[in-house]
């Protein structure tokens, strides 16, 4: 049993933001399945997802991604970035680990800047204890990251292979994470999509209350980079009265200029707009 | 200050009775500079625009068929006349064909007959309300005399002495109706399980013949209703499905037994909000909605017609 495996919830979707996950695995394939799960339900969330990974191991999350999402439209938006392990850590031992967190800070602090509400982070760590040369020094790594994620709110899975650590070692790194991450076949009954031209969401799937926060969080972040914003609702099968009360507020809420314009809206949230009246001047319905 | 609401019936015994008192009442309203609105079966329509001649072309007709499907739209539709033209007096009325509707439907008839006398007191409204008295039955024409407290004769208004204090009857309509034995229950216990239910009574909805539109209308209001319980109601929260006379019924019961307000979601809220409008929304989508609590929990019952 892991300390602070609590943390994790059954459902990525409302993972906490800052939670520390690992997955150790001696098949390579379970922790490919543990990184595509972590990584779709990142994005399904509207969350920017970076996935640090060798040219292969991108490849297959791309390619076992791409039955429940629109891989290529995440990867064009930057709300899926890959990266190999040395662009991201070097390849060397770094002089300080801060070095390293500097690095991370920056990329955390261009999340909301890019309109995403929160970084998440797949990693495969497969050369981390060469790079720092013990797994006394990736202990210490996991532990500065776990205060360097809570401090920036970034969640994160470490994908280790354990046929590459000697026994006893997974427990030790273990140690130092919230939980182990799921490997589940579910995918989330929504996807919300940033899209870049025109700015906005794209939103696909069932929107009700056990998601609907997370659609208004990523049009909230999109809304404070440019408070013009289209929501495409092409791909949407449900949506239910509080998920559009809560875009007409948004609305409501956008500076002098600004507007959300509601694109392609299914039957379904044209009969609540209707039925309740709900409106705005800065809610346009795109016809 | 605004004059209150008048909500009064008129019980016609002809054609020739109807025509001459809507007449009068829609000429008297146009000639004090209010609007007119006409809610009624396109055979009332035809008598009233006979009878109006002219005057007819000041007055905004529509079909019973589009006002009261369903029944409590008829609210939506006297709230956005009278949200049209802020501050002029309207008088309305509104009839529909009752003999057509089920007895669930009916029960629902009552509530929104005595709310209205309720939630529409402050607008500036004069509402009458035609019954036909020479075809429908005396528990129908019970409605009328319950509901209304005046009565149009003559060309005026009595006062009407079987007139039933309104919140007395919304709780007098409010029992609880348990489930039946063989109904299909079902526990949600979490947020996801709302897009379960969905699924579930999809698919049973689509095994009892209910046609495509009907079903995407049930199934949104069962997320409202389902989700107004998982957020304010107790665990543990059920939904029961079953066949009840020549209605279809998803049942939504919760642990949470205080009291519940019979005027809950009549009306929808005044000023746009977040939430509060599961309620309002499901009376406006499915047939007739029940609300009431007792020691068993909350309960919301929404029926929608069988078909054939």
């Amino acid at each position: 049993m892991i300390l602070g495996a609590h943390r994790v919830p059954a459902d990525l979707g409302s993972l906490d933001p800052g939670t520390h996950l690992c997955a150790l695995e001696h098949d390579a394939t379970v922790l490919d399945r543990i990184a595509a799960t972590f990584v779709g339900q990142g994005i399904a969330a509207g969350d920017q997802l970076l996935y640090v990974a060798s040219e292969a191991q991108v490849d297959g999350l791309v390619r076992r991604l791409s039955e429940h999402l629109d891989t290529g439209h995440a990867l064009a938006t930057g709300q899926l970035l890959t990266s190999s392990f040395e662009d991201v850590y070097g390849s060397s031992r770094p002089e300080h680990l801060g070095t390293v967190a500097d690095g991370f800070r920056l990329a955390a602090q261009q999340v909301q800047k890019r309109g995403f509400p929160r970084l998440r982070v797949a990693a495969r760590m497969d050369d981390l204890a060469g790079m720092l040369g013990s797994v006394d020094d990736v202990v210490a790594w996991e532990r500065m990251s776990t205060h360097l994620q809570r401090e920036l709110q970034v969640s994160s899975v470490c994908l280790y292979d354990t046929s590459r650590l000697d026994t006893g070692e997974a427990a030790t790194i273990a140690r130092e994470h919230d939980g182990l991450a799921p490997a589940v076949d579910v995918f989330p009954i929504a996807t919300f999509l940033a899209v870049d031209e025109p700015w906005g969401v794209r939103v696909t799937g069932e929107v009700d209350v056990s998601n609907r926060r997370l659609l208004h969080r990523l049009v909230l972040s999109r809304a404070a980079v440019t408070p013009r914003l289209r929501v495409d609702l092409d791909g949407v099968t449900f949506a239910d009265a509080g998920t559009v009360a809560r875009l007409r507020s948004i609305a409501a809420a956008l500076p002098e200029g600004g507007q959300l314009v509601l694109a392609r809206v299914p039957a379904v949230v044209r009969r609540i707009l209707d039925a309740t009246g709900l409106g705005h001047e800065r809610l346009r319905l795109e016809p | 200050m605004t004059m209150p609401a008048t909500h009064t019936s008129l019980l016609y015994e002809s054609d020739g009775h109807y025509a001459s008192e809507a007449g009068s009442f829609i000429r008297d309203g146009l000639e004090q500079g209010h609007r007119a609105l006409v809610m009624a079966p396109p055979s009332r329509l035809e008598l009233l625009h006979a009878e109006l001649g002219g005057d007819a072309a000041g007055v905004t007709f529509v079909e019973d068929d589009v006002a009261y499907a369903p029944q409590w739209k008829v609210y939506r539709v006297l709230l956005d006349f009278a949200a049209a033209a802020p501050g002029v007096r309207s008088c309305v009325i509104a009839e529909q064909t009752l003999a057509r509707r089920s007895p669930a439907e009916l029960v629902d008839y009552r509530r929104l007959e005595s709310a209205i006398n309720v939630v529409f007191a402050e607008q500036a409204v004069d509402l009458l309300c035609p019954y036909d008295a020479g075809r429908l039955p005396s528990d129908l024409l019970d409605i009328a005399r319950h509901s209304h407290n005046g009565m149009r004769v003559g060309g005026g208004v009595s006062p009407n002495p079987t007139f039933a204090d309104p919140m007395a009857v919304l709780v007098d309509l409010s029992d609880v109706a348990p489930p039946p034995t063989d109904a299909t229950t079902l526990e949600c216990s979490s947020r996801s399980d709302v897009a379960v239910t969905r699924r579930t009574v999809r698919a049973r909805g689509a095994q009892v013949g209910l046609a495509p539109d009907l079903v995407d209308d049930l199934e949104l209001a069962v997320s409202e209703v389902l989700t107004n319980a998982l957020l304010h109601g107790s665990p543990p929260t059920l939904v029961h499905l079953y066949e009840e006379d020549d209605m279809w019924v998803c049942h939504v019961q919760d642990g949470g037994v205080l009291p519940v307000d019979p005027l809950a979601g009549v009306v929808p809220p005044t000023e746009p909000s977040d939430h509060g409008y599961g309620l309002w929304l499901s009376r406006q989508l499915v047939a007739a909605v029940d609300v009431g609590s007792d020691l068993t929990g909350t309960h919301v019952r929404l029926h929608v017609r069988m078909p054939g």
